[in-house]
């Protein structure tokens, strides 16, 4: 079989799995769409430490089995090869998830501006508690379908895990590059970031049940919240 | 227009949050003391919203079905809450307290305390003026020639309490002899009964003119002088009427 024709590279480009090759030194050489998202979560001295560990002895391609986790990014495996003295490329797996389709119920969704909620919500919580609030928003971000009551309430209760911090730091974006497909149509996610030094993890269950409710990936940390919302138009 | 005054940071919160969701279709709840200004604030932030009391419940429910927006007041006196539907719904909700803290944090999203009076120092001395201002409207007082400094305030039942008071305070202090004597008179007349009364209410005269006497001229001496009585008679009187 002769496959010196067939060119890979938008293979590689488009695949889901993020694959970066790196110089000697730990520059990036090349890296495919899905390691563009990863970066924004891990940094590049990280990834190049790992490909190093876990390189093979001789020149050639190993596959190890160990689990790693950027944020809401979980993966169970990574190659690491090379076939030179420079260069030293990288492959990491997706961890399977399981998920069970869920149905929507459109007619309990309103147009909603984000930021008005949020707002409402760190007024909200600013007539019981007196810490250090920073915001940081993308007013730009589209007015989005959702349930408005149950995103209330989530956002109430993500706040109030951080009451006993001094300084607590939100942040709303718009996550470039990343989509979910709700319904058979792609929708951009804006993501909400709730940050201190330290939290409450009682409501953790009720979170995330408010969540799921939502269509909303909640990602709970030691000193974080993170929702990543749909923006369903 | 109605107004509500405040100068509290908590409320003002209360209210930017409430002026945040105007447009949104989310259910809040007001909680706290009566008489703590929550039926106001929330007639003065929707003014042409329906409402209906918790008090009759085949009344909410039927607001239920045909409002989109619906004032709930009292909502402390509705029973089954958990089968309500506030699905896209605009509810406001008030509350003199909540029995199941559980229920209510299921069914609002947001869920505001309205602090005490005594919390909100800066809105006392606000509401003390207003009332004084009304008292002397009704009372046909000359505002300026009130001493606001000598008005007892009892906060224990909020505005209700308050408002009783100065009223009270503002009758007191412009009090003539004769009203003193009508009103205990007619005091006498509701409570003269059994044997004995005349040393039983001696304290209504005694005890006051004695604890303004020691105000006003320190000593026991000079007070005993003032009155005319001798002093240990005075410091037999101090000792039975408890005075300190």
């Amino acid at each position: 079989m002769n496959t010196t024709s067939i060119n890979f590279e938008s293979l590689v480009e488009w695949d889901n799995s993020p694959v970066i090759l790196f110089s000697h030194k730990g520059k990036i050489l090349y890296l495919n769409q899905a390691a563009e998202i990863l970066f924004g979560y891990v940094s590049q001295k990280e990834l190049f430490d790992i490909a190093v560990s876990y390189a093979p002895k001789y020149f050639g391609y190993k596959t190890n089995s160990l689990t790693l986790s950027y944020d809401a990014f979980v993966f169970h495996a990574i190659t690491v090869g090379y076939e030179n003295e420079e260069e030293i490329s990288l492959r990491l797996y997706h961890m399977p998830r399981a998920t069970s389709p869920r149905t929507i119920e459109t007619d309990r969704l309103i147009d909603t501006d984000i930021n008005l909620l949020l707002e409402a919500n760190i007024a909200l919580f600013k007539t019981k508690n007196n810490n250090t609030l920073t915001l940081l928003a993308d007013h730009d971000l589209p007015s989005f379908k959702i349930d408005q009551n149950n995103f209330s309430k989530l956002l109430r209760k993500s706040l109030n895990a951080f009451k006993a911090s001094d300084s607590i730091h939100i942040s709303l974006k718009l996550l470039i590059g990343e989509h979910l497909f709700i319904n058979h149509k792609k929708e951009a996610i804006a993501q909400l970031t709730i940050h201190a030094n330290g939290r409450y993890t009682d409501s953790d269950i009720e979170i995330k049940a408010l969540s799921e409710k939502s269509q909303i990936k909640c990602i709970l940390k030691e000193y974080s919240i993170g929702l990543e919302i749909p923006l369903i138009q | 227009m109605e107004s509500f005054l405040t100068s509290s940071d908590k409320v003002q919160y209360i209210i930017k949050s409430f002026n945040l969701t105007k447009t949104l279709f989310v259910s809040s709840i007001l909680i706290g003391e009566a008489y703590t200004g929550k039926k106001a604030l929330v007639h003065y932030l929707f003014p042409n919203t329906p409402h209906v009391s918790g008090e009759d419940q085949k009344k909410v429910e039927v607001a239920l079905e045909t409002y989109d927006e619906l004032i709930i007041t009292n909502f402390e006196k509705l029973s089954n809450i958990e089968h309500l539907n506030f699905n896209n719904k605009r509810i406001i909700a008030t509350a003199d307290y909540i029995a199941n803290a559980d229920l209510i944090d299921n069914l609002f999203a947001f869920i505001y305390t309205m602090p005490k009076l005594i919390e909100r120092p800066n809105d006392l001395n606000v509401l003390k003026d207003l009332f004084i201002k009304k008292a002397c409207k009704t009372l046909m007082l000359t505002y300026e020639n009130i001493d606001k400094e000598s008005i007892y305030v009892d906060l224990s039942q909020n505005t209700k309490s308050m408002k009783r008071s100065i009223y009270f305070s503002l009758v007191q202090q412009t009090m003539k002899e004769k009203e003193i004597e009508n009103t205990l008179y007619q005091y006498f007349d509701k409570h003269l009964d059994g044997n004995n009364e005349y040393r039983k209410y001696l304290h209504l005269y005694e005890r006051p003119l004695i604890r303004v006497g020691l105000k006003k001229f320190g000593s026991q001496l000079k007070l005993s002088q003032i009155l005319g009585i001798n002093r240990n008679t005075l410091r037999k009187k101090i000792h039975e009427h408890h005075i300190n």
